[in-house]
């Protein structure tokens, strides 16, 4: 096992480099004269002069590779650069908007794991009742739904709607559209005071794909144990229908849900900027969004490295849980991996 | 095991080649390094890249030893006007600055209108003429030529940590917007005084054109060319002053100014330090508006308790903070104009001062003196309320002139073909052909792709087809669209968009049709040229006003040397309760907007 993770850890490396490297080559592919981008002139005309100027500020009047090279020397150094935009450091911006994002991803999870795998195994046991129906159609409709066409539903149905403007709801009722607001957390990622208002709509829209990826996993996974001998004979010797489900089927479902947990959680990281857009919750993705529409390629490179590595671990936590449900998988010399 | 761990190292290899052939490949975008020379970190002779210890040692001459700053010691006492959420100026991200030597956006020019105050003013009592009056400067006067201008500073004004407001304030500003490697697009501005240039260049180490005397309090601008309207230049924000201790106090990280506790000396002083989700601002306690002249109708302190601007990600989420409740004021996404005059009364349409407008191509096959007669038709096919109608839903006014009202020296109607007249541009384009021409293909008609121009550009095809003009819409990548017309794309009226940075009438003719600049896609008439420097030079502002509507008229009815198709004109939403005096630069007076 410690073998294996090892290994896996060393993989990443080859990982990152090549990730961040063709993102790197690929950026001096799009069309378009990154100086003038940078000078802020807009539809402006801008002197050569100052285009100049501003590619030796950011070094872009340097040969590719030697940017390259200066790139990944800085990097190593854990130096990511400046924002060519904001000038502030991508170390400082990655910190400030991945911490917002990490908070949002546990959110997004909890809910995700708590609804999906809940919905998943009520189904599962009460298949083809109405519930089971009810629940097959609305988590059909979560995943189809646009997280973005979500979020504004969400928003019109919670903060406009109970606002001043319609509803005047007392002011407790009413969730916010938009922002952190006062950034108060408990153990990192409680929400306390008002912040629980700013992060319900998000993180909702953000976990409303995965949880009904979840639902329909767990559902069919759990009706595949369901049928098993061992499942008949714990009913047999006398086990109550909750001791059954949850101790000897729930966890033999599990496995194939953890992969689809391990994907999801990757998927997430996409869907997120989409979300945080829509919500102007201030991580990672919607650096990401500002960093592309202005060509910053400091905080694309910064972020994108960012993201890799968080996948690449998900991945490999996930894999190795998979030990955890499954005491017959081994790692290592001879094992199945 | 070992066939897959072969594959993987196989994946790895191709990948690292195609890394490499894509680095050979993608080297288009700085053509003049192509004889591969590695750049230096040092400062170049051309000034291109910033010298740190060279621009301190500058600012350390410039800005003096600083002043002693002492402050009232009481917090800012806003006139009881509430507090005011606002929601319409940051709908689409963060600001990239708020240091008004380098920001050059509108909307961080919001925030810095509320922190510091400008030598002048821009007062807009009657719409159709805006005057100039003096602000932190107490008078303003130039010689015969318009060449030195000459500020008298108020006495007794201070930034928000105690600072005097003094000249050198402003030439320590000044000297630092225009250090080479530091400074931001409008840093070209600097062009206009004397030894500008030079600056910016890198040949020289200050503006010998700058004079700042603290014991007269005056401060003496030498101009590089003569330039009647400089009074209204300095409006802008890039003229702002700064404090000059707490530049010293910065050193060599002179773009810090903007994440720290900027000093100013407006209305309003920073609470905390700005973030991408928020900037809050409180009253200034260290500014008196009553300082200042009766015209601008100050009170010794803004109205407003606080004042926040909140940062929306997308102009839809902001509209719906507003809806929410969550903002005292907000934008009007596109397709929501008519839901928001109906479900708020207090939407307001704000003129701009920018003008919608399509470029004739200087080589394209509808220039020339030939010509003439076709590109009135196509200017009189258009149907500009049409297009007002059904694109922008009766929000942007169709244009009669390139100078849109507002900028003193306008006058309405000022373009004879610029109404729809379908009959007329049959007649005029019949007239054309009857003299020997003909169209051996189809009028293009340019503009930058997925930037939302795209019906814009078929209602005018369909127009211009519809009287037996044959056209047809021409996309170009918007990345590349506004270089590719400077090098001579524009083929053959290619869309064009323009606010003005301050209202003056050359602020259009000369920065978008003058023979010099960049922004002319093709348009070249010496008289016309003639016209407008001189007009630059005619402090008189009746006499000035008339040279320019009379470039104007040759540019429009005798060469149509473009087609204006629309005014800029933004919609905002209010709150119950809100007054927010606008001008039509978009400026806000913060110290005068209040809350219920």
């Amino acid at each position: 096992m410690i073998s294996y993770i090892i290994r896996r850890l060393l993989l990443l490396i080859p990982t990152i480099f090549v990730a961040i490297s063709l993102l790197f080559f690929i950026f001096f592919l799009l069309p378009g004269d990154p100086a003038r981008a940078l000078s802020g002139a807009g539809d402006r005309h801008v002197s050569e002069q100052t285009l100049d100027q501003v590619s030796a500020r950011y070094g872009l009047d340097d040969p590719i590779m030697t940017q390259f090279v200066d790139y990944w020397e800085r990097t190593l150094e854990w130096d990511l650069g400046e924002s060519f935009r904001t000038r502030q450091s991508v170390n400082e911006i990655l910190g400030d908007s991945a911490v917002n994002s990490v908070r949002l991803g546990i959110w997004a999870m909890i809910i995700e794991l708590l609804v999906g795998l809940s919905v998943g195994v009520w189904s599962a046991i009460r298949r083809y009742s109405i519930s089971d129906r009810i629940t097959t159609i609305l988590t059909a409709a979560a995943a189809a739904v646009p997280v973005y066409v979500l979020g504004f539903v969400l928003m019109y149905l919670f903060a406009i709607m109970p606002g001043p403007n319609r509803w005047d709801w007392p002011e407790w009722a009413q969730l916010k559209t938009s922002g952190i607001g006062d950034d108060t957390w408990a153990f990192f990622f409680i929400p306390t005071g008002e912040q629980w208002r700013f992060l319900i709509l998000p993180a909702v829209s953000l976990a409303a794909v995965g949880t009904a990826l979840l639902a329909r996993m767990m559902r069919g996974s759990m009706l595949e144990v369901l049928r098993a001998d061992y499942m008949r004979t714990a009913k047999a010797k006398g086990l109550g229908e909750r001791q059954v489900v949850m101790k000897h089927g729930l966890r033999n479902a599990m496995l194939p849900v953890v992969t689809v947990i391990g994907l999801d959680l990757g998927l997430m990281i996409g869907v997120a900027v989409l979300t945080e857009f829509t919500f102007s919750w201030p991580g990672l993705g919607s650096e990401v969004v500002a960093a592309v529409e202005h060509r910053d390629l400091p905080v694309i490179l910064g972020l994108t490295l960012a993201v890799v590595v968080v996948y690449s671990i998900i991945n490999l936590v996930v894999d190795v849980s998979y030990a955890w449900f499954d005491p017959r998988i081994r790692f290592g010399k001879g094992g199945q991996l | 095991m070992r066939r897959q761990r072969k594959s993987s190292y196989r994946l790895l290899v191709l990948l690292s080649i195609f890394s490499l052939i894509a680095a050979a490949c993608g080297d288009d975008s700085d053509d003049s390094n192509d004889n591969g020379d590695a750049a230096t970190d040092e400062a170049t002779d051309d000034g291109a890249e910033l010298d740190e210890d060279k621009f301190v040692s500058m600012l350390e001459d410039v800005c003096g030893t600083g002043d002693d700053p002492e402050t009232s010691g009481e917090d800012g006492g806003g006139g009881g006007g509430g507090e005011f959420v606002d929601l319409g100026t940051f709908a689409q991200g963060p600001p990239d600055t708020i240091d008004p030597g380098l920001n050059t956006e509108s909307d961080g020019a919001q925030v810095i209108q509320a922190l510091y105050d400008p030598l002048t003013e821009i007062v807009y009592d009657d719409d159709a003429k805006p005057t100039v009056v003096p602000k932190v400067a107490e008078s303003v006067e130039s010689d015969e030529e318009g060449k030195v201008w000459t500020f008298k500073i108020r006495d007794g004004l201070k930034f928000s940590n105690g600072e005097q407001v003094l000249p050198s304030s402003f030439r320590c500003a000044w000297e630092r917007a225009s250090t080479p490697g530091f400074h931001g697009f409008y840093g070209q501005m600097f062009e206009y005084v004397e030894g500008g240039k030079e600056k910016l260049a890198g040949d020289a180490e200050t503006m010998s054109g700058l004079e700042a005397d603290d014991e007269t309090m005056t401060l003496t601008v030498t101009l590089a060319e003569p330039y009647a309207d400089f009074d209204a230049t300095v409006n802008h924000a890039t003229w702002m002053p700064m404090p000059t201790q707490a530049i010293l106090d910065l050193g060599a990280d002179q773009q810090g100014w903007d994440r720290s506790m900027m000093v100013g000396n407006g209305a309003f002083k920073l609470d905390t330090e700005r973030s991408d989700q928020e900037i809050v601002l409180v009253p200034n306690p260290e500014w008196d508006g009553t300082k200042y002249d009766e015209a601008l109708g100050l009170e010794s302190q803004p109205l407003l308790d606080k004042l926040t601007f909140r940062v929306s990600s997308d102009i839809d989420t902001a509209y719906n903070s507003f809806e929410a409740g969550e903002g005292q004021n907000g934008p009007v996404p596109p397709g929501r104009v008519e839901a928001a005059f109906s479900s708020y009364p207090n939407t307001q349409e704000i003129t701009q001062l920018g003008t919608y407008y399509f470029q004739i191509g200087g080589d394209s096959a509808v220039a020339g003196d030939d010509n003439v007669l076709l590109r009135q038709a196509i200017s009189q096919a258009i149907n500009r309320e049409e297009l007002d109608e059904v694109v922008w839903e009766g929000s942007q006014p169709p244009a009669s002139g390139m100078v849109p009202k507002g900028i003193p020296g306008y006058e309405p109607d000022i373009c004879e073909f610029c109404t729809y007249d379908a009959a007329a541009a049959e007649a005029a384009f019949q007239e054309w052909q009857d003299a020997g021409n003909e169209l051996s293909d189809p009028v293009q008609i340019a503009f930058n792709a997925d930037a939302g121009h795209e019906d814009v550009v078929d209602i005018i095809a369909d127009n211009l087809n519809a009287v037996g003009i044959d056209a047809e819409v021409s996309p170009m990548p918007s990345e590349t669209y506004f270089d590719e017309l400077s090098k001579g794309a524009c083929i053959d009226i290619c869309r064009v968009g323009w606010f003005a940075d301050w209202p003056a009438y050359d602020n259009f003719l000369f920065e978008l049709f003058h023979s010099s600049s960049g922004n002319n896609y093709g348009y070249d008439n010496p008289d016309f040229d003639s016209m407008v420097e001189e007009a630059r030079r005619t402090l008189d502002e009746d006499a000035q006003g008339e040279l320019y509507r009379e470039a104007e008229r040759l540019l429009l009815n005798e060469d149509i040397g473009a087609i204006p198709i629309a005014t800029y004109a933004g919609q905002y939403i209010y709150a119950d309760g809100v007054t927010m005096p606008y001008n039509n630069t978009n400026d806000i007076d913060w110290a005068k907007v209040s809350v219920d």
